[in-house]
């Protein structure tokens, strides 16, 4: 155990012998420049015959760390360069400096940073279908997760209004809870409604991963659609950087991202932020007098009861590098937030006086090491949700949208409630991964999670007496086998053990039941050429119920404690190809193509009287779907990109309940699922513009969704007089323009958003904002 | 110029899979006519009514594909009044909403959409149509009305009425529908609890009450009491009649529940209210499970000619919101009952439409009826023969109502 020696007979890395011989890891970091003394970055640096490896960040800067002491070739690559290495001899603990400057091969001299998401492509290299996005370069938008999120091919972000509505993401057509997220790898399912990714500002994240299908086993979870990892930066030890903007609609945000890290290895680390907006753009409605019925059916009017704000502190202490851990954080999340609710379901049910609050108080702790044994390395996480959330309905009146009222009985606007809950949700998460050799691991993960809905109306006093036990036990065991052949292929083997255990209501057995599944899967990579990747995974997934579809989230999710778990075989087949045209002309083009086969295929439909939403289970849904991401850099100043996306998910469920002849939707498309949308984009950045380091970028987004049927496309006849239920197709234009001085110490940035003005809609008659303007100061400073 | 680049990638993705997709707009199955049937598909959850007109009950067929107008939701309730055909939305807690249609070349017409509140019954009176929303709470002893004239399609007046001063017995009254009678509107309702998480349960099965408003004030004139029989009608179901000669006859279903117990021990039965009298007629009484040889009575429509097109179910199978699968004429003159011949068999038969269409000959009624395989048809029922025919065919859901515009 305490010493391995392996003989590598590579024939281009024959004399790359290395060992495990000591104990004190070394590490080898440096600058990779151009032969101008540029820096360059993404260039891929790497130990051959390894799994150890990293990726200059922008200012060309790599770090491979917890190397066992040895022997190796150092090998540095990068698109549109000769490749170039170095034989180098770690000693225990040594900290070894290697800078290098690459040539241009065949006279491509020019940096170019095609994609814009340069740090994320170590994350792309993996054999899931993955696409990370470089958050640092949407810093100066005022954009939060979700908003970033929109623009990645396969995804769609639905939501329901402006700042802080409620948000639906879709993923190869997979939405609401078959896609998970995750911060820094930690499960995000319980964390209440003051910190999520409608309200995370793009700014707190380093990057953020997005995985297709099949997700990574050491993010333990039941995903079964894909997984959104948000990556919090520890690039820099110290640094501030702090924004502000201020736009239509009265809407503030500001972001405090602080940390401050000692000689010695203490840290303090501080994320902070802030959204207030009152959301009062105009929306085009059929209005009607709530007291005489007048009706006016294309009524321009403001949404005046739409308020929403939310603040929170996420504050860490503790040490990093130290022998015992290589990170050791407790820290607490504490937030609140406050959002009036409009509209129902439908714009056509208006409330003028009907809120919800929420906090959150969670206390985390965070464990890595690295190596704690020879080649083990442990990840703990845990975190406990303090926080309330409160239903507050408490008028006895009717709204129109011209905002009158009437008194109407004694039932509050929608049900009168004071009604204040915690969801007392615990996590705790283990992962251990052990590396056989340079190239074989395995990795075994657990993560547990715990629910239990206690709740009160200061209101309805009467209710405690019908109060139902609500709880629900979640473990999630797995393991894992991978082979990386660095560069060349690497493949991964797992299996997931989900168990669950549910009580809902006094009744005994009825109320109660477990539900064990068993899942497994394969992920696989290979490249061609190491421009040319591609990229197979099979996995079979379950999905168990969540809480909030189990139990109703009492606002705007009706419960279904009947929710059946869903499986799904879930293929994907996937490339990525980098080529340049010439020396300036340089072009990332990605692929993926999906099919799903899900069984109790659980999906959120609205209820029968269109009041709320109730997640329920379809007998079966096929998906067969794609995707494509062409970039496009022309010299260092112009980068620009197009997404589509294109699903068609089918209803196989051949009976209805208490029929027996073929359904009439039998094979019909899905419907109330956006199908095809796409994205383009355009971005110059001029240097030097004004002074010597000031620059100015210049940004447009477009969004293209194509109109989609609320209901069955099958049924209804589709002539405009037939009124036919359609969330009509979408154009919107965004554009910023983001001025940096002092090398990017001062940022100016102005937004505008829906330049055209369109009228959006991403659910059935809820309208989005129209042209709005934004203005975003940015202050940012660090040192290492 | 990369924007105009940019765009040209996207629409031509666009174009691409926009002519693979079917472009069928299948006029070929629209279908027109006189008659509206408010088809629901089969595909239990999340679904739409679609409301197809028809030229003809008798014969043919129309289908939800690609034919129809949608509608926003299937918890939706029909009526036809002044010649409008009016689409309410049950909302539950939420507002409800009034869509209005007129007939425009065989097809519906929007003409207005107004938010109310959700009602539980609505019924025409004079030229409106009489809206009332029922508390279903001890704490709120207001129901609220509201009338919508059909001429302006606004609402012209609205109020409240105590519903816990009717019975006085400490248990709140819910309306199980509404009726014009005369110049009043009569207003059967069973006791409820409305409370404690058993709302509709009741400590008073064997009593029926009638409260008579006047119109359009609606003030409280009088409750008629019988205890004869337990509560007339039943949720969202009319369980009055009203024949030429202005006799009021109304039925009981003996479906009281207590602690999720039928507790009634009085028969399902039909009882008189004489016409130009406001008290229960004590000379009339028609036990419906004698005549039915045990059966109980669901639902009814009046065809005129003392004669019921009756829903009917075995006693032992009934419920509170069981809705019989059997179909027979009643005569109340008569005191006759008698299955329709040609129904289907009642363990195929999914569910029988509770919204149908008369004429109001003394003979006909056109009657939906869904059946377990999914298909559905419209049945003529012929009181004169007392039998049951097959007419239209109506592909792609179930029927939830019949009726007939101008």
């Amino acid at each position: 155990m305490q010493i391995k020696h392996f003989l590598l007979l590579g024939l281009l890395c024959a004399q790359s012998i290395f060992s495990y011989a000591q104990n004190q890891p070394a590490s080898v970091s440096g600058l990779v420049r151009t032969e101008a003394g540029k820096a360059l970055p993404a260039a891929s640096i790497t130990l051959g015959q390894t799994t150890f490896g990293a990726v200059s960040d922008a200012s060309g800067r790599y770090h491979i760390g917890q190397v066992p002491a040895g022997n190796y070739l150092l090998i540095i690559t990068s698109v549109g360069y000769a490749p170039h290495s170095k034989k180098i001899s770690l000693k225990p603990g040594q900290q070894l400096v290697a800078d290098f400057k690459l040539e241009g091969r065949v006279q491509e001299m020019e940096t170019v940073n095609i994609l814009g998401r340069t740090a994320s492509q170590e994350v792309n290299r993996q054999a899931f279908n993955v696409t990370a996005i470089d958050a640092s370069g949407l810093y100066n938008t005022t954009l939060d997760i979700s908003g970033a999120l929109d623009r990645v091919a396969g995804i769609r972000v639905r939501e329901s209004g402006g700042v802080g509505s409620s948000f639906n993401l879709s993923l190869n057509g997979f939405s609401g809870n078959h896609v998970r997220y995750f911060i820094d790898g930690i499960p995000m399912d319980n964390f209440g409604s003051s910190f999520q990714i409608n309200n995370i500002p793009i700014n707190i994240a380093d990057r953020v991963e997005v995985y297709k299908g099949v997700v990574p086993m050491w993010l333990g979870s039941d995903a079964l659609g894909g997984a959104i990892n948000i990556v919090t930066g520890n690039k820099f030890r110290n640094f501030i950087d702090a924004s502000y903007s201020y736009g239509s609609f009265n809407t503030h945000r500001s972001v405090v991202n602080a940390a401050f890290t000692g000689k010695k290895g203490f840290t303090v680390q501080l994320n902070a932020f802030q959204n207030y907006s009152d959301n009062n753009y105009k929306v085009r409605i059929e209005a009607a007098d709530i007291y005489t019925g007048a009706y006016a059916p294309a009524a321009l009017l403001p949404r005046f009861h739409d308020t929403y704000h939310n603040e929170t502190v996420v504050a860490s202490v503790g040490v990093v590098g130290k022998k015992y851990a290589d990170r050791l954080l407790i820290g607490l999340t504490a937030g609140r937030n406050y959002k009036e609710i409009q509209t129902g379901a439908r714009m056509v049910s208006v409330f003028g006086g009907w809120h919800r609050r929420g906090n959150i108080l969670m206390p985390t702790l965070k464990y890595k090491k690295e190596n704690l044994l020879k080649g083990l390395d442990v990840t703990v996480n845990a975190n406990y949700n303090l926080g309330e959330e409160q239903n507050i309905d408490t008028m006895n009146v009717r709204y129109d949208w011209y905002g009158n009222s009437k008194p109407s009985g004694a039932n509050g606007e929608r049900s009168r409630s004071l009604y204040k809950y915690k969801n007392n949700n615990g996590l705790a998460t283990t992962m251990l991964n052990y590396r056989i050799d340079a190239k074989q691991s395995l990795a075994l993960s657990n993560a547990f999670s715990t629910f239990n809905r206690t709740g009160s109306d200061a209101l309805n006093p009467t209710i405690a007496e019908y109060e139902q036990p609500k709880k629900t036990n979640k473990n999630m065991l797995g393991l894992g086998y991978s082979v990386d052949i660095r560069n060349r292929w690497s493949a991964t083997v797992f299996g997931k053990y989900i168990s669950q255990f549910n009580v809902n209501g006094n009744n005994g057995g009825a109320g109660r039941n477990s539900m064990e599944r068993l899942g497994y899967g394969l992920a696989a990579t290979y490249f061609v050429r190491p421009d040319l990747q591609l990229k197979a995974s099979y996995e079979l997934t379950n999905r168990m119920p969540e809480a909030q579809e189990i139990f109703g989230d009492v606002e705007n999710q009706e419960a279904n404690p009947g929710l059946k778990p869903e499986k799904s075989d879930n293929f994907n087949l996937g490339f990525g190809y980098n080529f340049r045209l010439n020396e300036s002309h340089t072009f990332a083009l990605n692929a993926n193509a999906i099919y799903r086969n899900a069984s109790n295929f659980i999906y959120n439909r609205l209820n029968n009287n269109q009041s709320k939403l109730v997640a329920d289970n379809r007998e079966g849904v096929r998906t067969l779907g794609g995707d494509a991401e062409l970039r496009y850099g022309y010299g260092s100043w112009l980068t620009a990109g197009v997404t589509a996306t294109y699903q068609y998910l089918q209803n196989m469920q051949r009976y209805e309940p208490g029929f027996t002849g073929v359904s009439v939707v039998y094979k019909d498309q899905m419907p109330n699922i956006p199908y095809l949308y796409g994205n383009g984009d355009i971005s110059v950045s001029l240097r030097n513009v004004g002074r010597k380091g000031n620059n100015l970028t210049i940004g447009y987004n477009l969004l293209y969704v194509h109109a989609f049927w609320l209901y069955w496309p099958s049924r209804g006849g589709q002539s405009v007089n037939d009124d036919k239920k359609v969330i009509p197709r979408q154009v919107n234009h965004d554009l910023n323009v983001v001025y940096s001085l002092h090398g990017g110490r001062y940022n100016i940035g102005l937004e505008a958003r829906n330049l055209g003005n369109a009228d959006l809609f991403d659910n059935f008659s809820l309208q989005k904002p129209g042209r709005a303007f934004y203005l975003n100061l940015r202050y940012f400073i660090s040192s290492n | 110029m990369k924007l105009k680049f940019t765009k040209a990638i996207i629409l031509a993705m666009v174009a691409s899979v926009s002519l693979s997709c079917k472009k069928d707009n299948g006029n070929s199955r629209e279908t027109r006519g006189p008659y509206v049937l408010a088809v629901t598909p089969v595909a239990a959850t999340a679904v739409a009514d679609y409301l197809v007109n028809a030229s003809s009950l008798d014969e043919g067929s129309i289908t939800t594909e690609n034919n129809g107008l949608e509608q926003d939701g299937s918890y939706r309730y029909y009526v036809t009044h002044n010649n409008k055909f009016f689409s309410m939305l049950y909302g539950q807690s939420n507002p409800g909403a009034v869509t209005t249609y007129n007939l425009l070349d065989g097809k519906l017409n929007k003409v207005s959409n107004f938010q109310t509140e959700t009602v539980q019954a609505f019924a025409p009176v004079n030229s409106d149509i009489l809206l009332m929303k029922i508390p279903r709470a001890i704490t709120n002893p207001l129901a609220n009305w509201y009338r919508v004239n059909t001429n302006s399609l606004l609402i012209s007046g609205e109020g409240t009425v105590n519903v816990q001063d009717l019975s006085k017995n400490g248990e709140s009254a819910f309306f199980s529908w509404i009726k014009q009678v005369g110049n009043k509107v009569y207003a059967p309702y069973f006791s409820i609890k409305a409370c404690c998480g058993a709302a509709f349960d009741t400590n008073f099965p064997d009593n029926a009450w009638i409260a008579v408003y006047s119109y359009p004030e609606m003030q409280l004139e009088k409750v008629i009491q019988d205890d004869r029989t337990s509560f007339i009608g039943r949720y969202f179901t009319d369980g009055l009649g009203l024949t030429e000669n202005g006799d009021v006859y109304a039925f009981s279903s003996s479906v009281a529940t207590n602690n999720k117990v039928l507790t009634s021990t009085k028969p399902s039965a039909i009882t008189r209210i004489k016409a130009g009298t406001t008290e229960f007629d004590q000379g009339y009484f028609l036990n419906f499970e004698t005549a039915s040889g045990g059966m109980v009575i669901t639902n009814w429509l009046y065809i005129g000619n003392d004669n019921f097109v009756v829903t009917a179910i075995e006693k032992a199978q009934r419920g509170a919101y069981t809705v019989g699968n059997r179909i027979g004429i009643l005569n109340v003159a008569n005191k006759t009952f008698k299955l329709a011949a040609g129904m289907p068999a009642p363990d195929q038969i999914s569910s029988i439409s509770a919204n149908n269409y008369t004429p109001k000959n003394g003979r006909t009624a056109y009657v939906g009826v869904n059946m377990k395989d999914g298909s559905s048809y419209v049945y003529k029922i012929d009181a004169a023969n007392q039998t049951a025919a097959r007419g239209l065919k109506v592909e792609g859901g179930t029927i939830a109502a019949i009726q007939f515009l101008n």
